[in-house]
């Protein structure tokens, strides 16, 4: 008796929950380029970030530049404390500098064009 | 270009920020989380712009997925959780509005359906809560079992029972299915 009552209970139970369902149940929806413009979305997100630090770097610089200078001339007028040979040194170091520093830019700049491409 | 499975997809997406990937990711569920969201929500743009931004966040957090449960129950915990967070927002945007003296629409917040067309389910909708509501669709809707919504709405297995008891008696009462059903 009494498993018959659960048997029961369960079956209706059941023809209440495939009620629910069809009730429930919706056609699908159509993309209709929903998700191109989620992709859209997304792929701008991404370049924005990736601009973020150079543009940040560039900013950053324009401002570093005239403190920086001050920083050059300062140690510039320092050089006279310094022993002779180390100045030399110094001199003979400063074009393979400027070479270091355009390769450092370039190779940034290529990386960042690879991206782009990959992209 | 053929995409694979879920997870083949997910695992290009992690690995390599692959877009296209998750735009086929996108295509797929697209229509089970604007559905859901569009019952939750009963408005279709609101929904649309919730499901758009609940993808966002998909891209963002996709590497959280364990690949325990389904692609689709995680996809829908993230919606649930986009959906609650701009129903945070709404309600205190109508709070500053009041503190400012507006206005504001508080009953913004309850179930309003934006179309001509009020149905059935319309109607079933708005006799529960926003919880209720929530895990219903999640279980009638889109099939999720009780442990997936268990997931989805941080809830334990036990309440999520209990939430569907309660939304089922609710209907039940509001619209004598009972009485209906046995003729």
């Amino acid at each position: 008796m009494t498993s018959k009552i659960i048997n029961m209970a369960e079956r209706i139970k059941d023809a209440e929950d495939r009620l629910l369902e069809s009730m429930f149940e919706s056609v699908p929806v159509a993309d209709d380029g929903f998700s191109i413009s989620v992709v859209r979305k997304l792929r701008r997100r991404l370049w924005l970030r990736r601009l973020t630090l150079p543009i940040a770097a560039a900013v950053g610089a324009l401002f570093a530049v005239k403190p920086l200078a001050g920083l050059v001339t300062t140690l510039a007028g320092l050089s006279v404390l310094v022993p002779q040979n180390i100045v030399s040194a110094t001199s003979n170091l400063i074009p393979q500098a400027q070479t270091i520093a355009l390769g450092a830019v370039l190779l940034a700049v290529c990386l960042l064009g690879l991206r782009a491409l990959e992209e | 270009m053929s995409f694979g499975e879920d997870h083949e997809l997910i695992a290009r997406v992690v690995s390599a920020q692959d877009t296209a990937a998750f735009g086929e990711l996108v295509r797929r569920h697209q229509s089970q989380v604007r559905n859901f969201l569009r019952k939750l929500a009963g408005d279709v743009t609101l929904a649309d712009d919730l499901a758009q931004d609940c993808f966002i966040h998909a891209w963002d957090k996709l590497q959280t997925f364990s690949g325990r449960g389904t692609f689709i129950g995680w996809l829908l915990k993230v919606a649930y959780t986009t959906f609650l967070q701009s129903r945070r927002k709404s309600k205190r945007y109508a709070e500053i509005l009041q503190e400012a003296g507006t206005v504001a629409d508080l009953e913004s917040r309850n179930y309003t359906v934006q179309s001509d067309e009020v149905t059935d389910l319309d109607r079933f909708l708005a006799v529960l809560s926003e919880e209720e509501r929530a895990i219903m669709v999640m279980s009638y809707a889109c099939g999720l079992s009780h442990r997936e919504i268990s997931d989805a709405t941080s809830m334990p297995v036990g309440t999520v029972k209990s939430v569907i008891f309660r939304g089922k008696q609710k209907i039940r009462k509001s619209f004598d299915i009972k009485d209906h059903q046995h003729g």
